[in-house]
């Protein structure tokens, strides 16, 4: 495992420049997709068809309406693909470059109000994360910490160093805007002996992790340094890319208009770094890069990544891989069961769960349904990815990200 | 397949448990102490087959060998393994064939598919048995096993004790006074294991050293008692293929052996009023059923602690009061099975006590 991340990083802090990155790929559609931003009732600015630059808002939450959301790329609103109970599945732009891109000015002070406002105009308020519950935060909440996320331990993730080698300004006009958008520490977490460079500034520490199975979850990190109670109170996360494009719309007043990605899987011919629009077409990327035969498109890795099929197909929000995994007839048993069937407890189970959760207790409340024991428990500490692991070791075939997200609503709601 | 390669290859590992691996792995693991078990049984019965007349009929066992070996006077490993053969076969075989009729019978009267787990837990009530065990009461205990260590929890995973545990655990309580001449009944205080400890109230290391009881003989298993229990060279071995594919916990076993080691040493050290307070560590570890039933039985993870505290605490409280209970009462000499009934009952509490903590802690530091 830990071989395998070095692997993966070693080209890519050998190269210099740009080629780090891996090279660019253009699509001719990219969407927002509904279900990364939980709890959101989306409220149209944009007709289907109508002309959007880049920036331009495409949509605001009703409840909070001054939360927008942008467009990544400029071109046209070609479908808003909507699914079950009108749930928003996507709201495709076919991309067209030429019409340019809406720029925000970045404010002259650093004062909260000011900071905050220009991140939920510009859109990249959309892109922080509270936990518990992995929603949007709020425009007006204050958290007791907020995390940026600069270490990755997905299998064949991009390795966070080069990337914000690269881009370390941004990186830096990014961190310097999430420490004034709240007196709240702000830890930068990163791979030991890969601190990236931020500048000095009270309430801000860089944290070093050291590799392992799960050592990139936010969850890893909160649980170490700020965890979650029973207080209710809340932490605010951010990954490392969607900080330099905070710095870009800093620095430039533009959004950052590519994501470093890694292709991978048993069905990519040749897993490598690609840098592509946020929000791609998964089936445009991989057009000329599968084997033959069925496949299955994961959003994210082939640990924790998301089903990406029909209107849902695109790179989500945050995540830095796809993966492609060949449909054999063993496939076809997937793991959206939920029925209890049998767990053995064994002690395996132990070293997967994420820290401070005894993960048998947990996941017999969570099979059972039990809201309030699973509180107890530290279900408010996670979300979906931390159960991953769990869910592909237990025998019993259930999906304990799903089954802690009907917790976590529950929860949601008497809070 | 392409998932799980992806998974596993992510994972080391990790996600290629089936409960068919867990269950090929557990027979794997017990083929040396099988081996060690049949040669056990022929090394005994041939060493007390001259001073025994009459003992080639005694039971369907000693017919069988009767008829297999052609050289009593001389006999080679070969003859041993057959002979242990065919006192250990009709035992296993009758344990399987009961086994499998209450599981087909269960999975019809249930309507669930037919669960294959019937074949180890016959395995591991086999070795627990003593070599002439009457096949009555090898029916019975086994019943009890599958019928309420299994059936009425609703199968495999669902129970909350080892159902080999509970068929040995119900032939020791229902059939105290059982044993006969035969040799392979000698050693066995009824169905309770080990005469050997016996022997040390009663005349301490020189009661052994009469017996042919050495640690050398204890430890490769020469020496008598039930089928499996003896050798425990062979469970190491068992135990180590277990241990490196992590069907068991090494943290629940360690704190096994820690915790005769460390309950023996005081007792050795303080010394007490009654009883055998002066057996050391290492006979506490190599007599009896302890390291058998610390492996087979005791690290059934569904039987078991499920946090890691917990395991710790588990296994302490199996090692100490195994030495306790040798100690100070003679008349449960091995001791193991009624220590690990209740630490399995025990199991449940010691998880709400650490999980307890854990929610106290996180209310304590979280915001």
């Amino acid at each position: 495992m830990g071989n395998k991340m070095k692997m993966e990083q070693q080209p890519a802090s050998d190269a210099t420049g740009e080629s780090a990155l891996g090279e660019s790929r253009q699509v001719s559609r990219v969407a927002l997709l509904g279900r990364d931003f939980r709890g959101v009732s989306f409220e149209m600015l944009c007709q289907q068809g109508d002309a959007v630059k880049a920036g331009d808002a495409l949509m605001r939450d009703v409840r909070r309406p001054q939360i927008r959301f942008t467009a990544p790329v400029a071109g046209r609103v070609v479908k808003v693909e909507r699914g079950a109970r009108r749930r928003l599945l996507s709201l495709q732009i076919e991309v067209d470059t030429t019409r340019g891109s809406t720029s925000y000015t970045p404010p002259l002070t650093s004062d909260k109000a000011s900071l905050r406002g220009f991140m939920l105009d510009s859109g990249a308020w959309t892109t922080l994360r509270t936990r518990p519950f992995g929603n949007i935060p709020d425009p007006d909440g204050e958290p007791a910490g907020i995390f940026v996320t600069a270490i990755d331990s997905d299998p064949q993730a991009p390795g966070p160093a080069p990337i914000i080698d690269i881009f370390s300004d941004e990186f830096r006009a990014g961190v310097d805007a999430l420490a004034g958008i709240s007196d709240a520490p702000l830890y930068v977490c990163h791979a030991s002996g890969n601190a990236p460079e931020v500048s000095e500034s009270a309430g801000l520490s860089c944290v070093p992790f050291a590799q392992g199975i799960s050592s990139g979850l936010p969850g890893v990190h909160i649980n170490a340094l700020c965890p979650i109670g029973f207080a209710g109170g809340e932490v605010w996360h951010i990954g490392y890319q969607d900080v330099i494009s905070l710095g870009h719309l800093m620095l430039g007043g533009r959004a950052w208009m590519e994501r470093v990605i890694t292709i991978g899987g048993d069905a990519v011919r040749r897993p490598r770094s690609l840098r592509v629009p946020p929000g791609a077409a998964i089936s445009e990327l991989l057009a000329d890069e599968l084997h033959d035969g069925a496949v299955r498109f994961l959003s994210g890795s082939v640990v924790r990544g998301l089903v990406a099929s029909g209107g849902e197909a695109y790179l989500g929000s945050g995540h830095r891989q796809i993966s492609a995994l060949s449909e054999t007839g063993s496939n076809a048993s997937n793991k959206q069961q939920t029925s209890p069937g049998v767990m053995i407890p064994g002690d395996q189970l132990e070293s997967l769960a994420p820290p401070g959760i005894y993960p048998v207790p947990m996941m017999r409340a969570l099979q059972v349904g039990d809201v309030d024991r699973a509180r107890d428990l530290g279900a408010l500490e996670l979300i979906e990815e931390d159960l991953a692991l769990l869910s592909h070791a237990c025998l019993s075939q259930c999906d304990y990200g799903q089954l802690l997200r009907n917790v976590l609503d529950q929860l949601e709601q008497v809070r | 397949m392409a998932v799980r390669d992806n998974i596993q290859s992510a994972l080391s590992g990790y996600a290629g448990n089936s409960q068919g691996r867990i269950r090929r792995l557990l027979l794997w693991s017990l083929l040396p102490v099988s081996i060690a078990a049949l040669t056990k049984v022929g090394y005994q019965y041939l060493l007390n087959l001259p001073l025994l007349p009459g003992l080639e009929a005694d039971n369907l066992g000693s017919r069988i060998a009767a008829g297999l070996v052609l050289d009593l006077q001389h006999p080679g490993w070969f003859d041993m393994l057959a002979v242990g053969l065919a006192h250990m076969g009709p035992v296993l075989m009758v344990a399987l064939l009961t086994g499998g009729v209450w599981e087909r019978l269960i999975a019809e009267k249930r309507q669930k598919p037919f669960e294959p787990g019937f074949v180890l837990i016959a395995l591991l009530f086999t070795l627990l048995l003593p070599g002439a065990t009457p096949l009555s009461h090898v029916v019975l205990g086994m019943s009890f096993a599958i019928l309420v260590g299994k059936g009425i929890f609703g199968g495999e995973g669902k129970t909350f004790l080892s159902p080999a545990l509970l068929g040995i655990a119900f032939v020791q309580v229902s059939f105290p006074g059982a044993s006969a001449q035969h040799p392979l009944w000698e050693g066995l205080a009824g169905y309770s294991g080990s005469e050997a400890i016996a022997l040390y109230h009663r005349g301490g290391e020189a009661a052994l050293a009469a017996a042919d009881i050495d640690l050398w003989s204890a430890f490769i298993g020469s020496t008598p008692g039930a089928m499996g229990t003896t050798s425990v060279l062979a469970v190491m071995l068992g135990a180590a293929l277990l241990l490196v594919t992590r069907i068991i916990s090494w943290r629940l076993l360690l704190a096994q052996v820690l915790g005769v080691v460390v309950a023996a040493t005081l007792f050795n050290l303080l010394g007490a009023e009654a009883g055998a307070s002066d057996i050391s560590a290492s006979w506490h570890l190599l007599l009896g059923s302890f390291a058998f039933a610390a492996v087979y039985l005791a690290c059934d993870p569904v039987a078991s602690a499920s946090t890691n505290p917990g395991r710790w605490i588990q296994g302490l409280i199996i090692g100490a009061l195994v030495v306790l209970i040798r100690v100070v009462n003679p008349r449960h000499p091995d001791a193991v099975i009624p220590v690990l009934l209740l630490a399995s009952i025990l199991a449940p509490l010691i998880d709400h006590a650490v999980v307890a903590v854990n929610i106290r802690q996180r209310g304590r530091r979280g915001v």
